[in-house]
């Protein structure tokens, strides 16, 4: 039985994956809604990328980039003796790249529409950006925060493509469970297929039932 | 009392994207008004106190601490800067209770307690923990100075605080305006283009107009003598009139005013007979008209001849001489329609109640 491993991993995944798309998203969202620098207009578009490109082409350039002789993975190897494919790291940087443009987008839009003169008032009275950022505005975005996170980890629960591309389907070690859906089914197991949707459906409701809460209280 | 100065020329793209500058030097201690109409720069002024803006040239010093010189490239942030800001309509955090907003400059163990302090010094210690939007304009105002002064400010920038409020709220803060800032001792740079305001509580006037300082002076002084006509236009007010009160019509319910050949009906004076008064009226609020004027609940018609017609923006100004001389601002086709050249003797209509005391 698959089951279990997948569900654990796709949780595991998800979690980290969504942990890390909530920072640096929002670091993201926030200094493309507050600096103005050149260039920022294409730094946009290009972090929005994987919203457009198929998963797997996104997942082609992430083995190219982190893969043994790629720009980032011969030194990881090199330096530290870390490879990333077909690990279950390699799942949470094909989830969190898939699901970093959806934060970043959700986090930009809520900070934008903060008055500028909160920050300015904050910061007159003694404070420092890090300081305004977590006091001020994430508090105030905190609507447009929590849909980012919700669609980041929908994303990153459901991520297929790019996740088979980097991490591969290793039953155990890369199966996430809409990889193993996807077995289950091409090897008809339908028993084994339905009770991991099932678990995937529970997950999601869950996940809607606390970003409503979230996103309702104070 | 401490002292704030600047002599500073900032330069910023202009909402309609054309290049905004700013020249102005300030010094102030005391309350300092900053009058003059929307777009003249009064926000970028304060924006480059503050720091929320760079200038290009110049210097800013508070107490004589170099808080930005473009020479020697100091440039302090704004929050080292400590220069209080309260804005039009507060700006409060609204996900945050009045007492933790007037706590949010505050630092140490002693925040509640002395953000309570000066929540009840501002008037508002049973406000404490409503959120800004359950408080009315008049009482988010009182937060927000509460919110800056907490802070132990050097100097404190109010921009158009009180242009929200009804006039009584704008009476009692302004007392109450007046009252912090001589117990803090710290100079208040006011922003306003409401001139009772710049009367009531400055112990100076600037009048800014298109980027530039016009006039600056003892608040009475530059009102009832705009030492130009963009002095005049910065105060609002293209008629400036001073004369003497002659004497009170309770039964018409209106005063009589001696401007010196003359005399007009204004709407009734709180001053003595033999008082002297300064009046401004708009130019859009004369009237022109040539003929006899049959019935009319206008109480003055003074009679004239056109000297002069002036094209400003897309009217037209009418300089009329008058036993006192007064601008008259048409449209073009009125001036076509009644064929209005210099030399025209006409009569100017004005109601009593477009006089407005300044002085």
């Amino acid at each position: 039985m698959t089951v279990l491993p997948a569900l654990r991993l796709s949780l595991l995944v998800a979690f980290s994956a969504t942990l890390l798309v909530a920072a640096a998203g929002g670091l993201a969202g926030w200094i493309l809604a507050r600096r103005r620098f050149p260039g920022r207009d294409v730094a946009a578009a290009l972090l929005s990328v994987p919203l457009v490109l198929p998963p797997t082409v996104t997942g082609y350039y992430l083995l190219v980039l982190l893969g043994r002789r790629g720009w980032i993975g011969a030194p990881l190897q090199s330096l530290a003796g870390w490879s990333i494919p077909f690990t279950w790291a390699a799942c949470v940087v094909a989830a969190a790249v898939m699901a970093f443009p959806l934060m970043m987008r959700a986090a930009r839009a809520a900070f934008e529409q903060i008055d500028p003169r909160h920050e300015l008032a904050a910061a007159s009275l003694g404070h420092g950006p890090l300081s305004i950022l977590f006091r001020v505005l994430v508090p105030l975005a905190r609507r447009g925060l929590t849909v980012g996170l919700v669609l980041a980890f929908a994303r990153a629960l459901g991520e297929f493509g790019a996740t088979l591309l980097l991490a591969g389907n290793i039953p155990g070690r890369t199966q996430t469970l809409p990889l193993a859906v996807y077995e289950a089914v091409a090897t008809g197991e339908d028993r084994t297929a339905l009770v991991l949707a099932l678990c995937l459906t529970l997950v999601s409701v869950a996940v809607m039932l606390v970003a409503e809460r979230l996103g309702r209280s104070r | 009392m401490s002292r704030l100065e600047a002599e500073i020329v900032v330069e910023r793209r202009s909402e309609r994207g054309g290049e905004f500058r700013l020249e102005a030097a300030i010094a102030g201690d005391g309350i300092t008004v900053v009058c003059g109409p929307s777009g003249a720069g009064k926000s970028t002024l304060l924006l480059a106190l503050v720091g929320g803006l760079r200038p290009r040239s110049g210097r800013i010093a508070l107490d004589g601490r170099p808080l930005f010189d473009a020479g020697r490239g100091v440039d302090l942030p704004t929050r080292r800067r400590r220069i209080g800001m309260v804005f039009q309509e507060a700006a409060l955090f609204p996900h945050l209770d009045a007492l933790r907003n007037v706590g949010f400059g505050i630092r140490g163990r002693e925040r509640p307690a002395r953000a309570r302090a000066w929540l009840a010094r501002v008037g508002a210690a049973d406000l404490a923990h409503r959120l800004p939007s359950e408080l009315s304009g008049g009482e988010r105002q009182r937060i927000a100075l509460a919110r800056a002064l907490a802070a132990e400010p050097r100097a404190l920038l109010l921009d158009e605080p009180f242009s929200a409020l009804d006039s009584a709220s704008r009476a009692a803060l302004g007392d109450l305006l007046v009252e912090l800032q001589s117990a803090s001792g710290i100079p208040f740079l006011h922003v306003t283009h409401d001139l009772g305001e710049a009367l009531r509580l400055g112990t100076r006037l600037v009048l800014l107009e298109r980027g530039a300082v016009v006039q600056s002076g003892i608040p009475a002084e530059v009102i009832a003598r705009p030492a130009s006509l963009a002095a005049a236009r910065a105060v609002g007010t293209e008629n400036v009139l001073s004369g003497a009160v002659l004497r009170h019509s309770a039964e018409l319910g209106c005063s009589e005013v001696d401007l010196g050949g003359t005399v007009v009906q204004t709407c009734t004076l709180d001053l003595p007979p033999g008082a002297r008064v300064t009046l401004g009226l708009r130019a859009e609020e004369v009237l022109i008209a040539l003929g006899p004027l049959g019935a009319s609940s206008a109480r003055n018609v003074l009679e004239g001849r056109v000297e002069t017609l002036v094209e400003v923006g897309t009217g037209v100004e009418a300089r009329v001489a008058t036993p006192v001389p007064l601008r008259a601002l048409l449209t073009p086709g009125s001036v076509r329609e009644l064929g209005l050249e210099p030399g025209t003797t006409v009569r100017l209509v004005i109601k009593a109640s477009a006089f407005r005391r300044l002085a």
